[in-house]
C-alpha cells in the first residue's frame, strides 16, 4: 500500500482471532484488535493524532509547543508528530515510570518534567492535581501552547468513534460484537469504542478493566484514578474488574508466546481480564458469542518493567568465569593483603594496582599509580579471558576489600599466578594514613 | 457503618503490651489528667539500630541524628545520648535540652533558622553547623572569630539540583543554597578558612519522592568534588530525613477507605467526613478534581527500608548506585530522621467526656484533649483510635460504629478528626481512646494552653523486671529498667 504521510497510516488495524486452544472457550470467538500496529506503536496515535491536527497550522505558523500530561504513549504520538511539524513537545508528568519510553521520547526530542512527588510533613494547602498545575502553568506563561488536553478532549473520543470502532464492526460483518473489554486510561478507546458499539447492537456488554489498587500497569488507570478522568463516565460501562500487574505480564506472555501478538502488559492485562470475563459466562451460553479486546501497544518498551516484576522471565544463566560463579572455597581461598604488607609489596615488586571503584571516586582520590577499570568493565574483561600476564603481579583494590577478594580469587581460577586483594580497601588504606593522591 | 470502613492502627512492641493493661492506663490517667502521652524510650534505641543495620549492609560510615523537634520528650533524647546515635537541633532550646541530657557537642548537628545566641552555643560546644545560607555561614564566621572559638565544622544545605535528561521539578524550598551558587559559598569558606571547617554537603528535601532525592544526593556528589577541586576536604554527606511512617495494619483497608472517600466526594456514597471535607479533592462537574492531601498512612516501604531503597538506586547521570558511590568516595553518609525514628515509641490517651447525637443523626465524641494535643489530623495521617472501656463494661448497642471525634476548645474547628473513625462501639464517658504511634509530631508539637486548657503529662513506660513500668517523662534516665 503506498501514503503519502505516516499519519496516514494510522488506523485501520487489523482484528486477529485468538485461536480456542489458547483461551479455550467453547462457545466465545475472541477477537484482538491490534493497535499495537499504527505507526508509532499504539492505540494512542490515532487520539493523538486527531487531538493534534486541530490547531496545528496555526501552532506551525506561531511556533507554539505542543504539552500533554502524558509519561507513555500519548506523548510518544506527540513527540513525533510534533518534531515531523518543526515543534518543540513538552510532556509533564508525575513520574516517568517506564524507562525504555523516557529515553525514547528523549531521543525524539521531547522535553519531560516530572513533577514533585507528596511532601512528607504535609502541606494542606498544596492539593494541586497535576492537571490544574498544568493549566496554571499554561495561563501564567501565556500563550504559546497548543495542550491536547487527552483526559477532557472530546477529539480523543472522537478518534476512536470515527476510526476503531467502525472498524470493529465492519471487520464483524456490520453487527458488531456481543462482549467488547478495554482497559481504562484515558477512557477514550473505550468511551468511544462503547458508544459506536451499542448503536448497532444495543446489547452489547462493556467490560472496563482498571488497575489493581496497589498495582502499577502502564496505560491504565486505578479505580480511583479513573475518577479523575473527564471522559471517564462508570455508565458507560456494565461492569468495572481489575487486574494485578501479574495478571497482566501473564496476559502479555500468553499473547507473546501461544498467539504471536508482541503487545505489552496493558494488551496483556485486556488479554487477561477477557478471559476472566468470558470465562464465567462462556458455560451458561447455548449459541456462539463474539468478544474483542484491544491490543494497546508493543511488549518491547516494557523489558525494565518486566524485570522489575518477573525478573525469572529475563534471567540468563550465570556465566561460567565471572565473580557469580565462583563457590565459595574458590572465593575463600582468594589472596588478601593487609595495607602495610601491600604498601611494602608495592614497594618491593612494583604490582599493577587495579582499582575496581567508578571513575567519580577513582578521579576524586586513589592510591598513586594505580590503573581504573570499573568492575563492571572488568568483569566484561575477564569473560574473555585474562587481561593481563598471568605472571605479571596484580594488586586489586575496591572500597572494603570483599569485591576485590572476588575478583582475585576468579583471576587465580583462570591460571593467574600472583593476583591478591587488599584487605579492608580504600577504606583501610585511607584509616591507615597511607596516601591518596589526586593526578 | 460499613465495617470495612477501618484503619486499625498499627502497635508493636512494649506499646502493645501497655495498651493490653488498660487498668493500669486509666490510674494514670485518673491522677495525671487527660490528655496523657506515653513515650516508650528503648524503642527509640531499637529504631536507630535499624538505620545502622541499613548503613551496615551498605559499608557505609557515618551518623544517625535524630531530628529533635518531632518530640520534645527528655526521655527519648536521654536515651539517645545512652547510645551511639547523633541529634540534630533546629533551636537554641533544643540545643540546651540535648546538651542537659548528656550529648556531647560533637554528636550534634544544628540545623534549621539560626540566631547569633545559638550559632555561638552551637559553636562553643563543637556542634556540626548546617548551614542554610552564605548570610548564615558569614556571621558564623565572625561569631568564631570574635570569640576566639576554634573551627566550626560546617555543612552546606543545598537545594535545587539540576537533574540530566528528565527535568525532575522540587517544590521551591526556603532552605538552603542553590547548587548553582556553591562557588560563591565556597569563595567564602575559603576566605574563612580559620573559623569553618567544610565538613561535607546536605540536603533536606519535603518529598516522599525517591527520583527526587536521589538528584538531590547526587548533586551532593558532584558538590563535593567541587569542594574537594578547590582544595577542601569535605568527608560526609548529609541526606535529612523525610524517610516515612507505616501507621497502619493493611493496606486493603487503607486501599478501601481512600477509594470510598473518592466516592463519598463525588456524592456516591454517603459522607464519611465531617461536611464531605475532601482532604483536597473535590467534584466538578462529576470528574474529581484536586489532590488527595492525606499522609500516605499505609506504606509499604518506610523508615530504614526506604533509606535501604533509596541507596540502591542509581545515580541519575553518575550511573551507580549511591549507596556504591558514597562509599567508593569514602564518604560518611549522615540520615535525620525525625517522625521515622519515634515510630512506635509513644502513643496518646484521652478520656471520653461526653457522646452526644447531631441533628444529622451523627454521633458527636467529645473528648477531654483536643487537636492540637492530638495533632494527627493537622498532618493529615488517618488512623483509628483504640477504645479502651472503662470498667465494669457498660451495656449499650454493641457493633462496630462511625464517630466524629471532638476537642475541648470552644471553637468550631476543633475536630480531634474531620472524618468518622471506625470504633467498635459506641464509646460512653469515662472510656479511654488511645491514638497510636502519636511520638513523630502529633504528641507535642502544636500543644499550647489556649483556653487555659491543661497540656498533656508525659510518662515513659520501660521494662523492669519482666514487668513494665513509667515514671514522670523527666523522671526518665537511662539507668531505668531492663538493659
Amino acid at each position: 500500500m503506498k501514503y503519502d504521510s505516516i499519519l496516514d497510516v494510522i488506523g485501520e488495524t487489523p482484528l486477529v482471532r485468538v485461536a480456542p486452544d489458547v483461551h479455550g472457550l467453547r462457545n466465545i470467538d475472541l477477537y484482538a484488535k491490534l493497535e499495537m500496529l499504527n505507526p508509532f506503536g499504539s492505540v494512542k496515535d490515532r487520539p493523538a493524532w486527531n487531538m493534534a491536527r486541530e490547531g496545528l497550522s496555526q501552532a506551525v505558523e506561531r511556533g507554539d509547543s505542543i504539552v500533554e500530561l502524558s509519561s507513555g504513549n500519548t506523548a510518544k504520538a506527540l513527540a513525533v508528530i510534533a518534531a515531523m511539524h518543526g515543534l518543540p513537545f513538552k510532556s509533564v508528568t508525575n513520574r516517568m515510570k517506564v524507562p525504555e519510553i523516557k529515553d525514547l521520547l528523549l531521543l525524539l526530542g521531547a522535553e519531560i518534567e516530572e513533577l514533585p512527588g507528596q511532601t512528607e510533613c504535609l502541606d494542606p494547602t498544596d492539593t494541586e492535581d497535576p492537571l490544574t498545575r498544568m493549566y496554571r502553568m499554561l495561563t501564567e506563561e501565556g500563550s504559546g501552547y497548543l495542550h491536547t488536553d487527552q483526559y477532557f478532549n472530546p477529539r480523543n473520543l472522537d478518534a476512536h468513534r470515527g476510526g476503531t470502532a467502525p472498524e470493529i464492526v465492519k471487520d464483524l460483518g456490520g453487527r458488531g460484537p456481543d462482549i467488547f473489554i478495554a482497559c481504562v486510561g484515558t477512557a477514550g478507546s473505550s468511551t468511544g469504542v462503547a458508544g459506536v458499539l451499542r448503536e448497532h447492537n444495543p446489547a452489547v456488554s462493556v467490560v472496563g478493566l482498571v488497575a489493581h489498587k496497589s498495582d502499577f500497569i502502564p496505560g491504565i488507570r486505578n479505580i480511583d484514578e479513573v475518577n479523575e478522568v473527564g471522559l471517564f463516565d462508570p455508565a458507560n460501562y456494565d461492569t468495572i474488574e481489575s487486574v494485578t500487574a501479574q495478571e497482566a505480564i501473564d496476559g502479555m506472555l500468553t499473547l507473546n508466546r501461544r498467539c504471536g501478538m508482541l503487545g505489552g502488559p496493558t494488551g496483556g492485562a485486556a488479554y487477561f481480564g477477557a478471559v476472566r470475563h468470558l470465562k464465567e459466562i462462556d458455560e451458561t451460553l447455548t449459541e456462539r458469542r463474539t468478544a474483542v479486546f484491544i491490543v494497546c501497544d508493543r511488549v518491547e518498551s516494557y523489558m525494565s518493567y518486566v524485570r522489575q516484576r518477573r525478573p525469572e522471565l529475563l534471567r540468563q544463566p550465570p556465566r561460567a568465569d565471572s565473580v557469580d560463579t565462583l563457590t565459595d572455597a574458590e572465593a575463600a581461598a582468594a589472596v588478601s593483603v593487609d595495607v602495610a604488607a601491600a604498601r611494602e609489596w608495592i614497594e618491593r615488586d612494583r604490582p599493577l594496582v587495579v582499582d575496581l571503584r567508578g571513575s567519580f571516586a577513582y578521579s576524586a582520590l586513589h592510591i598513586a599509580d594505580s590503573v581504573n577499570i570499573v568492575d563492571e568493565i572488568f568483569d566484561e574483561l575477564v569473560r574473555g579471558g585474562l587481561p593481563f600476564g598471568s605472571s605479571r603481579p596484580v594488586l586489586l583494590v575496591c572500597p572494603v576489600g570483599e569485591k576485590s577478594a572476588r575478583y582475585a580469587a576468579l583471576l587465580a581460577k583462570l591460571g593467574h599466578r600472583d593476583a591478591r586483594s587488599l584487605r579492608g580497601g580504600v577504606v583501610a588504606w585511607r584509616d591507615a594514613g597511607a596516601p591518596l593522591v589526586r593526578d | 457503618m460499613e465495617t470495612d470502613l477501618f484503619l486499625t492502627p498499627l502497635v508493636d512492641g512494649l506499646l502493645r503490651e501497655v495498651l493490653d493493661a488498660p487498668d493500669t492506663l486509666f490510674g494514670m490517667v485518673e491522677a495525671l489528667g487527660s490528655p496523657l502521652n506515653l513515650v516508650a524510650p528503648r524503642q527509640i534505641a531499637e529504631n536507630v539500630a535499624r538505620y545502622r543495620a541499613v548503613l551496615g549492609k551498605h559499608h557505609l560510615g557515618g551518623g544517625v541524628f535524630f531530628a529533635h523537634k518531632a518530640n520534645r520528650s527528655s526521655a527519648l533524647v536521654r536515651e539517645l545520648a545512652a547510645g551511639d546515635a547523633g541529634v540534630d537541633v533546629a533551636s537554641l532550646g533544643e540545643l540546651r535540652h540535648v546538651l542537659a541530657a548528656g550529648f556531647s557537642g560533637d554528636r550534634i548537628m544544628a540545623t534549621g533558622p539560626k540566631d547569633a545566641d545559638f550559632l555561638w552555643l552551637a559553636a562553643r560546644v563543637g556542634a556540626v553547623v548546617n548551614a542554610d545560607s552564605r548570610e548564615e555561614l558569614a556571621e558564623l564566621a565572625s561569631i568564631v572569630a570574635r570569640h576566639r572559638l576554634p573551627a566550626v565544622r560546617v555543612m552546606v544545605r543545598l537545594s535545587a539540583f539540576d537533574s540530566p535528561g528528565v527535568r525532575v521539578l522540587s517544590r521551591l524550598s526556603r532552605f538552603g543554597v542553590h547548587a548553582r551558587e556553591l562557588g560563591a559559598v565556597l569563595d567564602l569558606l575559603d576566605a574563612h578558612r580559620d573559623e569553618l571547617d567544610l565538613h561535607g554537603m546536605a540536603y533536606h528535601l519535603d518529598t516522599n519522592g525517591l527520583p527526587e532525592k536521589a538528584a538531590a544526593l547526587e548533586g551532593c556528589l558532584l558538590a563535593m568534588r567541587e569542594a574537594a577541586a578547590r582544595g577542601f576536604a569535605p568527608t560526609a554527606v548529609d541526606i535529612g530525613g523525610g524517610f516515612g511512617v507505616n501507621y497502619l495494619v493493611d493496606q486493603g483497608e487503607w486501599e478501601r477507605y481512600t477509594t470510598e472517600l473518592s466516592n463519598a466526594v463525588l456524592g456516591a456514597r454517603s459522607p464519611m467526613t465531617w461536611q464531605n471535607h475532601g482532604y483536597g479533592l473535590r467534584a466538578e462537574a462529576g470528574t474529581l478534581r484536586g489532590a488527595l492531601g492525606v499522609y500516605p498512612s499505609h506504606r509499604p516501604v518506610a523508615g530504614a527500608d526506604y533509606l535501604d531503597a533509596l541507596l540502591d538506586r542509581e545515580a541519575p547521570s553518575l550511573g551507580r548506585p549511591l549507596a556504591t558511590l558514597l562509599l567508593e568516595s569514602l564518604y560518611d553518609l549522615h540520615v535525620e530522621p525525625g517522625r521515622a525514628l519515634v515510630d512506635q515509641c509513644g502513643l496518646t490517651l484521652a478520656r471520653v467526656a461526653e457522646v452526644r447525637a447531631t441533628h444529622a443523626g451523627d454521633t458527636l465524641v467529645r473528648l477531654a484533649a483536643n487537636s492540637r494535643d492530638i495533632s494527627m489530623e493537622d498532618h493529615a495521617v488517618l488512623a483509628d483510635p483504640v477504645l479502651l472501656p472503662a470498667r465494669p463494661a457498660p451495656v449499650g448497642p454493641v457493633g462496630p460504629v462511625g464517630v466524629y471525634l471532638s476537642g475541648n476548645l470552644c471553637l468550631e474547628d476543633d475536630l480531634i478528626t474531620r472524618r468518622k473513625v471506625a470504633l467498635p462501639r459506641v464509646p460512653v464517658p469515662g472510656d479511654l481512646l488511645a491514638f497510636a504511634n502519636t511520638a513523630g509530631y502529633f504528641m507535642d508539637f502544636a500543644a499550647d494552653h489556649a483556653l487555659m486548657q491543661p497540656i498533656a503529662r508525659k510518662v515513659a513506660v520501660f521494662r523492669a523486671g519482666g514487668a513494665w513500668k513509667w515514671c514522670l517523662d523527666d523522671q526518665y534516665w537511662p539507668v531505668k529498667g531492663d538493659r
